[in-house]
């Protein structure tokens, strides 16, 4: 695993710079035509469609071309709903990984021939479609539902109330579902890290939380980061959570796309906020990017 | 620099569910004394070595260093240095950030910090290197560098876990000078945990031979070397040659004579400080070097050259000896080799052969 690092480039030198395209290479470039005519038809026209339909016409062109991204970015109702997406995706994100970032250490530290169980646990919930485990919490949290009724034998609420229609059931139902990606994006960089280091580091005088905060987090940063973009672009585009969790209460930019689109039928504004989701996305991913070069050559 | 400070292991055992890594061992080691636990890979001296570092609890027993029980001290609170096999540096810190780790640790103010990393890395030869990635450096560097860290704090005890294990062979040597000689300087108590023979007969004052979790010989490594006393020290110290045979005769104050099983003439010389009765069998291990290879009609053992390979100072031979279950092994420093299918007679003298304690 511990290549001299003076010997690196002169054995990567040594390579040729391409494998030569013999006549027995078996992978051929013909043979991503398929997808790639996949892609065009249903990822790149669409997007290149929304693109076009954010884009004033008729009556709205006297006010510019971009009257929609204008009226999203300018007036406070929207300025508000882009704040709250902003603050539901911050939270949930926070969340998962003070939730997550335990369990992906003792999976990788302690959990030994466990570890295969634990990760089927987390994924088995991901199995189940996204409306059948939304209705799931709705039940257990409905007025004379199972957690509400033993919070309430436990005397910690006074009498039984619909827990679900509340943040606090959007966020428990969103943690549950974005937990597994932040655990499996920390435990895939922790596996990298070598417990010798945090041997070493108490051997050096430093106690276990010294080390984990020294030597096995900053080592581990790429995973944190990794879940987290993930966990915070997967939130800000879920919208099915909020609206039958949130009882409209939580109104995120994903949720005023759906209702744009099926209620209000203004199809223009909601292909302008998709766009704008897309791009916060993608800005997250780029920035993702930045952070993984930054950390430089790490085997 | 450091006080010399004793460590002792007393009973101390350890079990990883039915396997019993390490049977109920006892072993003291003198201040500033370098010990080598050497043996094969799962003999238990890796075990040992993380149990003295608090890695790992043992079963039954004590770790006593300098007169305080520290086995239920966690590793960070036992004052020990360790190098590991692969250095285990920091990644994500500088040459000089890694040295200043244990310091940073132990609250030394920052400028007395930089004046001990500065003055740790001259010892290791690696003053400029303190702004220096880790990545940067070449293996034998890092295990500098690894080696100050682990010192800068002076420890009591200085831990090494194959520490040169991961080096080529040239720079392993030096390596091996290098690490001795930084060890007496400080005289630190120092345990180096090795597979390979050289390695702990090179750099210890003592050589404790490890197998199936116990400690088969301790000694210093000229002792080990010459006097094995089974034969699994012996063959895992360098190459033996066993042979099987009963006691004909005393031949002397401190020698009997043994009737080898190949050849029944009571002829073979053996010294032993024990006395043996005639009639017993016995083991004997022979060294390579210690076989003389004469003509065939001398008083000896009739063997025939299988193959002979020039090793630059000496010629080493495999013969076949007839009645032998395995090729015999002869390392001789004549100036021209018995060709191959050349028939020789194989002896030694009175202090060339082992009596081993393994049952014959």
């Amino acid at each position: 695993m511990s290549v001299d690092v003076e010997q690196a480039p002169a054995a990567l030198a040594a390579l040729p710079a391409r494998r030569p395209g013999g006549p027995y290479r078996l992978a051929r470039s013909t043979w991503t035509v398929p997808v790639l005519v996949f892609l065009g038809f249903f990822f790149v026209i669409p997007l290149g469609a929304n693109i076009w339909r954010s884009l004033a016409t008729g009556d709205a062109l006297t006010q510019g071309a971009f009257v929609f991204y204008g009226k999203l970015l300018g007036d406070a109702y929207y300025a508000g709903i882009l704040y709250e997406t902003f603050k539901v995706g911050v939270i949930a994100t926070a969340l998962s990984l003070v939730l997550g970032y335990p369990v992906a250490y003792f999976m990788v530290r302690h959990a030994g021939r466990w570890n295969g169980v634990i990760v089927f646990l987390l994924i088995a919930p991901l199995l189940t479609s996204i409306i059948m485990r939304t209705f799931g919490w709705r039940v257990l949290l409905a007025r004379r539902g199972p957690v509400t009724m033993l919070l309430h034998d436990w005397g910690l609420i006074a009498r039984p109330t619909n827990l679900a229609d509340d943040p606090v059931a959007v966020y428990v139902a969103l943690v549950h579902v974005l937990v597994p990606f932040m655990v499996l994006s920390i435990s895939a960089v922790l596996q990298q890290v070598d417990v010798r280091l945090e041997e070493s580091s108490r051997v050096l005088g430093a106690g276990p939380l010294a080390t984990f905060f020294r030597i096995t987090l900053p080592l581990s940063l790429d995973g944190v980061a990794t879940g987290c973009i993930l966990v915070f672009v997967v939130t800000n585009g879920s919208f099915l959570t909020m609206l039958l969790l949130g009882g409209g209460k939580v109104t995120t930019l994903s949720l005023l796309i759906y209702q744009q689109f099926n209620v209000a039928q203004d199809t223009g504004f909601a292909a302008a906020m998709g766009n704008l989701l897309l791009f916060v996305a993608l800005a997250c991913l780029a920035l993702q990017a930045r952070f993984l070069r930054r950390q430089g050559i790490r085997p | 620099m450091t006080s010399a400070v004793p460590l002792k292991l007393i009973e101390v055992s350890k079990s990883f569910g039915s396997l019993q890594a390490l049977k109920p061992l006892t072993l003291g080691i003198g201040g500033g004394e370098m010990l080598a636990l050497l043996g094969p890979s799962g003999c238990g001296k890796t075990t040992t070595l993380r149990i003295i570092a608090g890695f790992e609890a043992p079963d039954t027993g004590q770790v006593v260093i300098g007169g305080v029980d520290v086995t239920d001290l966690p590793p960070n609170r036992r004052g020990l240095g360790m190098v590991f096999q692969n250095y285990s540096l920091f990644p994500h810190m500088s040459v000089g950030a890694n040295v200043a780790y244990g310091l940073r640790m132990r609250g030394v103010p920052a400028a007395e910090r930089t004046a001990r990393v500065r003055r740790i890395l001259g010892l290791v030869r690696l003053e400029q290197y303190e702004d220096r990635q880790i990545h940067q450096l070449s293996g034998g560097q890092q295990q500098r560098v690894a080696l100050a860290r682990s010192l800068v704090t002076n420890p009591s005890v200085l831990l090494l876990d194959e520490p040169l294990g991961a080096l080529d062979k040239n720079l392993r040597e030096r390596m091996q000078f290098e690490l001795r000689e930084i060890q007496r300087r400080l005289g630190i108590t120092s345990i180096i945990v090795t597979h390979d023979q050289e390695e702990a007969l090179t750099m210890s004052d003592r050589v404790a031979v490890m197998a199936e979790g116990r400690i088969v010989q301790v000694g210093p490594p000229t002792e080990v070397y010459e006097h094995p006393r089974t034969r699994f020290v012996s063959e895992f110290l360098g190459t033996a040659n066993i042979f099987s045979g009963i006691v004909a005769d005393r031949a002397g104050p401190r020698s009997w004579s043994v009737a080898l099983d190949l050849d029944r003439s009571p002829r073979s010389l053996v010294e032993s400080d024990e006395a043996l009765a005639a009639g017993h069998r016995v083991l004997l291990a022979v060294r390579p070097e210690r076989l003389k290879l004469g003509p065939p009609e001398a008083d000896g053992i009739r063997a025939r050259v299988q193959d002979v390979v020039f090793r630059g100072s000496y010629f080493a031979y495999e013969l076949a000896v007839p009645g032998s279950p395995g090729p015999v092994f002869a390392y001789a420093q004549a100036r021209e080799a018995v060709p191959a299918d050349g028939i020789v007679g194989v002896s030694w003298g009175a202090g060339g052969a082992i009596v081993l304690r393994d049952a014959p």
